[in-house]
């Protein structure tokens, strides 16, 4: 059974292009144009995820977020807006919302963003170590090591690695680690996140070793052990 | 009539002045009056101890013979006496009969009479009493003197009432008349501000009364928002500027890309390099607004204890390995120093200078971050080229930019950020030289 994603937004070639983005990658959409309709549809039959924009006609985004979280709802939402200040991200979130984006943003970060949503409650139980391929992180003695080299790590790439680790196989962007890490929720000019990436990668990927940190172009990173 | 405040004004002052004299000369009246009386009764009660030791002494015939001399005596005018048999009949005095209604012996008594002597009629306040042998005797004072006065005082009362209410009037109209002129300057500026002149100001009479300091202090409110409007019409013309050269260029790729006889990898590289001016624009874009809010002083409810050591500690190490690929070391100064401020500005301010400084700065050269030792302030210097003397005080101001070019990489509206960041937080960003180098400062 695919997973079902709401997406009520007022701007149909966003709705439109989110969609296409989103059946693409394996979701099952359903899109409402207004907040009644779409608090109407988030209330009723379970989803997965829902996509809110902020500013919508009839019912805006943060008072649909607050009926919601009121009846009880936990699916995970992520709010859209296109007012870009570190206020309203913050007046968002309060008012439930699992993350925050701001317009115009890259489907990609989008798609990443939504994809570590959808895992978020499987951190329950407790892990001892990370692994992927035959790198492995242990989570108790803090320490990394491939195959049989141990990796000596500064305590930010530990975190960075760990980081990545638990999100296997999924696109981390660099937004995502700027805020996931060093809680700056603004883009640096410089590309400071490309210079840690490329200093743990020296670490981590050895000429002549399989390369697991991958970019993934125009979105950000991701490490898999795949081929 | 009554809506017009200086109408008001004035008959309020009015009434209160009016009220004012009133009372004042309702004490006089009420004090002077007890004064007068007390008097008289004083006197009336000296001549009856003499008269009563004149009967002691010498019996009803002394008391005939002293009455009779005190009568002829032409200094007791003012003076009434009577003293009567028991059956009422006249043995002395100059009244002619004993009053009606009046039974000796019952103290002080006011009377109205007719005066034989003077022909008038008088008021006169008297003791009766009742001698042994049953002869009545009267002894007053005419109280014409104290009616006289009343009079006079009532006059008085009236003429004051009328000074008063003419002087109510006079100060009233002076005052609001004095009033109406300033509102009314106050007024004619703000119609001219309406109609707008934003430049007008109150003018100031500068002697620091209350019209002069309401005055001045709608001046700085105008000031203010001139500088914002300023502020708002140099966004308008930074965005313009900023965003209609990148557009130009992405709609002009974007043009060239639909012309399908161009080879495909050509298009796409098109599509690419309109991506890229589009990601600058919004960059820019992002950038104004947050400055714009920033100025505006939006976000101050989010101001939370702030630690600079703290907050510089994270940015250097987050920026360490962009310093180490051109051989720069990040040195940290100062200790741990707590603000009241927004947490995430101040981030963003301290990246910027930050970038700023790599940027700048020479290979292999020191960068120094210090968050203060006694007093909290956040400062980076560099060993880069600096600024020159003359753009140092200009760097500071809103939305300038030293490099109108913009060759280098970012939106060269870093500097500007860093300013308005400064100046929500109540403080300033000074730039100075480092010799050699720049040295950028927050204070607090």
């Amino acid at each position: 059974m695919s997973r079902r994603i709401l997406i009520i937004e007022d701007d149909p070639e966003t709705s439109a292009y989110l969609s296409k983005g989103l059946g693409e990658a394996g979701f099952a959409i359903e899109t409402s144009p207004n907040g009644r309709e779409g608090l109407f549809l988030a209330t009723g039959s379970g989803f997965d995820a829902i996509i809110l924009d902020r500013m919508l006609p009839e019912l805006d985004g943060l008072s649909i977020l607050k009926s919601i979280r009121a009846a009880g709802i936990a699916t995970p939402v992520m709010m859209l807006t296109a007012m870009s200040a570190v206020d309203e991200r913050v007046r968002g979130l309060k008012a439930g919302a699992d993350d925050y984006l701001i317009k115009p943003f890259s489907f990609d970060e989008l798609n990443a963003r939504i994809e570590t949503l959808l895992r978020r409650p499987a951190i329950t139980r407790e892990e001892t170590q990370l692994n992927c391929a035959d790198l492995e992180l242990d989570l108790i003695a803090r320490s990394a090591r491939r195959g049989e080299r141990m990796i000596d790590l500064l305590p930010r790439e530990y975190q960075m690695l760990e980081y990545l680790l638990r999100r296997k196989g999924r696109v981390v962007t660099r937004t995502m680690m700027l805020e996931g890490m060093w809680e700056y929720h603004f883009d640096p000019q410089t590309n400071v996140i490309d210079v840690h990436i490329s200093r743990l990668r020296k670490k981590i990927d050895p000429e002549g070793a399989f390369p697991l940190i991958r970019t993934v172009r125009g979105s950000g990173y991701m490490i898999s052990g795949d081929a | 009539m009554l809506r017009n405040t200086t109408a008001r004004f004035v008959a309020f002052h009015f009434l209160l002045a009016a009220l004012s004299s009133l009372l004042v000369l309702a004490f006089v009246y009420w004090s002077t009056t007890r004064v007068i009386d007390g008097e008289v009764r004083q006197v009336v009660q000296a001549e009856i101890a003499g008269l009563s030791e004149n009967y002691t002494t010498m019996g009803i015939l002394g008391l005939v013979r002293a009455i009779d001399r005190r009568v002829r005596d032409i200094d007791q005018r003012d003076a009434i006496y009577l003293l009567t048999d028991a059956q009422g009949r006249m043995l002395a005095g100059n009244l002619s009969s004993w009053p009606p209604n009046v039974s000796p012996g019952t103290g002080w008594i006011d009377l109205d009479l007719f005066r034989a002597d003077t022909n008038k009629q008088s008021k006169l306040s008297a003791a009766t009493f009742l001698l042994p042998g049953g002869e009545r005797l009267l002894v007053g004072r005419d109280a014409q003197a104290r009616v006289a006065f009343d009079s006079t005082l009532i006059r008085a009362l009236i003429t004051a009432l009328g000074l008063t209410a003419l002087l109510a009037a006079l100060s009233g109209w002076l005052l609001s008349r004095f009033v109406n002129r300033r509102i009314g300057e106050i007024t004619d500026t703000a119609d001219e501000i309406v109609a707008g002149g934003l430049t007008r100001r109150v003018p100031l009479r500068g002697n620091g009364d209350e019209f002069d300091r309401l005055g001045s202090t709608l001046n700085a409110m105008l000031d203010r928002i001139e500088a914002l409007v300023g502020d708002m019409r140099m966004v308008t013309d930074s965005v313009a500027h900023d965003l209609r050269s990148p557009l130009t260029r992405l709609v002009s790729h974007l043009e060239s890309a639909t012309d399908e006889t161009q080879p495909n990898d050509e298009r796409a590289n098109l599509i690419q390099r309109a991506m890229a001016e589009a990601e600058g624009v919004l960059k820019a874009f992002t950038a104004l607004l947050a400055i714009a809010r920033t100025e505006a002083g939006m976000g101050r409810d989010q101001f939370a204890p702030v630690d600079l050591g703290k907050l510089l500690d994270d940015a250097a190490e987050l920026y360490a390995p962009v310093a180490d690929e051109k051989n720069i070391t990040l040195r940290r100064h100062g200790n741990g120093s707590l603000v009241n401020g927004h947490q995430q500005l101040l981030a963003q301010a301290a990246s910027n200078l930050i970038e700023n400084a790599i940027r700048h700065a020479p290979d292999g050269s020191e960068i120094v971050l210090d968050s203060g030792v006694a007093a909290p302030l956040l400062a980076i210097s560099d060993h880069g080229p600096g600024i020159s003397t003359d753009d140092l005080a200009r760097a500071v101001q809103r939305f300038v930019r030293l490099d109108p070019s913009r060759s280098g990489p970012g939106t060269g509206l870093g500097l500007s950020l860093v300013g308005a960041v400064a100046r929500m937080h109540g403080g300033a960003l000074r730039l100075s030289d480092n010799g050699p180098g720049l040295r950028a400062e927050i204070s607090f």
